[in-house]
């Protein structure tokens, strides 16, 4: 047990203190989508002036928010799932059959690791968004496309982040399971989250 | 082969796999095992675009100004307002609760943050007055389902993108059938008031007092007339609405009512952050799913097995109704929605049901599913917010779902409930 939680406490900080990062950013990415599309609306109806870029800076945004908060989501609990089966079954059992679903979590998520690694440095991240430019002189007299891959990366760092929820989560399910559930601490806020309900 | 993925995701699900992981990992192996490795980077790549889309964006947006408008107080007043117009009433904060339900479905679209925000103020409010715990719980669960049923709605906006259709046409489609059943449950409320002796809420309103409390909640309930009228009259499109709507939220919180405050907005971005990511991911993975279902042919197969049970489309739209029941008893509506709808759309729609009738029957359906024991998320929340016992709140809530049901009904068989205001605005055929 005390090996378990020696290596579970680096992975729990880790993870409490890169997600706080992700929601703060996340957060922000929010607030542009909603800037972005009052922009485009602003422009549209009042200025009669259809801009090219909200609609693609906005999604730049909402992917990113996506891929920084879901992970949180993850670890407290937020993931849909009907768990009915392993709170019913004597508490070992249950808890195997956790620990296995985590581990097939792992296994799909090490795959879109190791897909999402190769479609951002492949092909497909070599092109450039349509219309998002960013400066590259210091008096803004250059610009230059941003590459696609900047926002194909999001769902790639978010199933990093996943990745490391994950284990943190598997080795709790360990630990649980040798009776130690008392000598970890507990994640906080596990609130239930609604989705789209 | 392939089609063996169906009942491998059932599976997964059953034991307890997070949807996610399930509409991924099912699939993916069983693409593997039949030696299709390279599609499985196709699953990917639909998850990314599956969520990288501008009508999806709608999802956040109406999330955010959901809480934006929980925290800014506004539920307050629609409270008070729908007390000024039904508290006299025998059953009178039975009604209010009903009734604050719709005016709050206007708004939010969600019944989770209508349980939880309503739950607060009601449940407390309707013990205090001498109704039971369970029945205030059981009541203001099964009033909340109406909230993704009258527009804006998360749960169809999920529905359109997935399966391809107008935002604006379901939102339409869903007033009438919303309304049936705040209308239903009042009914109920009513039977119940005369034959329990329910307290009345308060003496009653004189129109004068009636009008400042319309005046107080006017700014609140003209959203819902923006997010529509605005996509009606083709000035937005349904995400350019919702960001409206986080806008207009923010002008009332923040200068209209001064309930909200710079210091909270973080939490706010974050909440609603953090759940729409969750939806967003679901609906990415169910594109990638949607693209298997098809490499599998398994909607022809399912027609073919469901077409064998009958090939009268009334009996079959009786079965589905069953199907769908069962299943919104042990999964959320979203997920639900996106499990089912690729597969049972097309048959359906073969057989000569409107694409935007099946879409309000599977959405009202699955919605009520959330208040139905064992697994109906807001019998938990009304649980989490009064402190009586699921299964308490389950018991008492049954009058209410016998209302429901037979409006699933009346919706599954008279079409022109759902369809005829989006045939009179040219949004349906």
């Amino acid at each position: 047990m005390g090996p378990l939680l020696t290596v579970l406490a680096p992975i729990s900080f880790v993870n409490e203190h890169l997600l706080r990062l992700g929601r703060g950013i996340g957060a922000v990415a929010m607030a542009l989508m909603v800037v972005a599309i009052l922009i485009q609306v602003f422009f549209r109806y009042v200025l009669n002036n259809a801009l090219p870029w909200p609609d693609e800076a906005a999604r730049f945004c909402m992917m990113w928010m996506t891929g920084l908060m879901a992970p949180t989501a993850f670890r407290r609990g937020g993931f849909v799932a009907i768990d009915m089966l392993v709170i019913a079954l004597p508490r070992i059992v249950g808890g195997v059959i956790n620990l296995c679903l985590l581990l097939l979590s792992l296994l799909v998520l090490l795959v879109a690791s190791k897909i999402g690694y190769a479609e951002v440095t492949g092909f497909g991240g070599r092109f450039t968004t349509a219309a998002l430019y960013i400066p590259t002189a210091l008096d803004f007299s250059e610009y230059t496309r941003v590459p696609r891959s900047w926002m194909m990366a999001s769902l790639l760092v978010g199933v990093w982040m996943l990745v490391l929820v994950n284990i943190e989560l598997a080795l709790r399910a360990i630990i649980a399971l040798f009776g130690g559930e008392d000598r970890m601490t507990p994640i906080p806020e596990t609130a239930s989250l609604g989705g789209a309900e | 082969m392939l089609v063996w993925f169906l009942p491998v995701f059932l599976v997964f699900l059953m034991i307890g796999l997070p949807v996610f992981f399930g509409l991924l990992a099912a699939p993916g192996i069983l693409l593997y095992l039949n030696g299709q490795e390279r599609d499985i980077t196709l699953l990917y790549r639909n998850v990314y675009n599956g969520m990288d889309s501008f009508p999806l964006m709608a999802i956040p947006f109406f999330m955010l100004a959901g809480e934006l408008m929980n925290k800014g107080g506004i539920t307050m007043r629609l409270v008070e307002f729908a007390q000024a117009l039904m508290g006299h009433l025998r059953g009178g904060l039975a009604h209010v609760n009903v009734l604050s339900s719709m005016l709050f479905a206007g708004l939010s679209g969600s019944a989770v943050a209508d349980t939880s925000a309503l739950g607060s103020m009601l449940i407390p409010a309707m013990e205090k007055q001498g109704y039971t715990r369970k029945f205030a719980a059981a009541i203001t669960a099964a009033s909340s389902v109406i909230g993704p049923i009258i527009p804006p709605s998360g749960i169809m906006i999920i529905y359109a993108y997935v399966m391809g259709e107008s935002v604006a046409a379901l939102f339409l489609a869903g007033i009438v059938p919303g309304a049936m059943v705040g209308i239903g449950l009042m009914i109920m409320v009513k039977i119940l008031a005369d034959k329990y002796d329910f307290p009345v809420a308060s003496r009653k309103y004189t129109w004068g007092e009636r009008g400042q409390a319309s005046l107080k909640a006017f700014f609140p309930l003209l959203t819902p007339v923006i997010i529509l009228g605005g996509i009606l009259f083709g000035v937005f499109t349904p995400t350019e609405a919702a960001a409206v709507a986080v806008a207009y939220a923010m002008i009332i919180g923040f200068f209209v009512l001064r309930t909200l405050t710079i210091g909270e907005m973080p939490d706010i971005l974050i909440r609603a952050g953090i759940t729409s990511s969750v939806v967003m991911l679901l609906v990415g993975a169910a594109m990638a799913f949607k693209t298997v279902v098809s490499l599998s042919h398994a909607p022809e197969q399912m027609a073919a097995i469901i077409l064998g049970l009958s090939d009268n489309p009334l009996i079959l739209l009786f079965l589905i109704n069953l199907l769908l029941f069962v299943v919104g008893m042990f999964l959320d509506a979203g997920p639900a929605i996106i499990i089912l709808g690729p597969i049972l759309g097309p048959i359906f729609i073969d057989l000569g049901v409107d694409p935007i009738h099946f879409a309000i029957i599977m959405s009202v359906n699955l919605t009520v599913g959330l208040a139905t024991p064992p697994m109906g998320l807001v019998l938990f929340v009304a649980s989490a917010v009064s402190g009586e016992r699921v299964e308490a709140i389950a018991k008492a809530i049954l009058p209410f779902l016998f209302v429901e049901i037979i409006v699933i009904f009346m919706i599954t068989y008279i079409p022109a409930i759902s369809m005829t205001i989006p045939r009179l605005t040219g949004f349906a055929n």
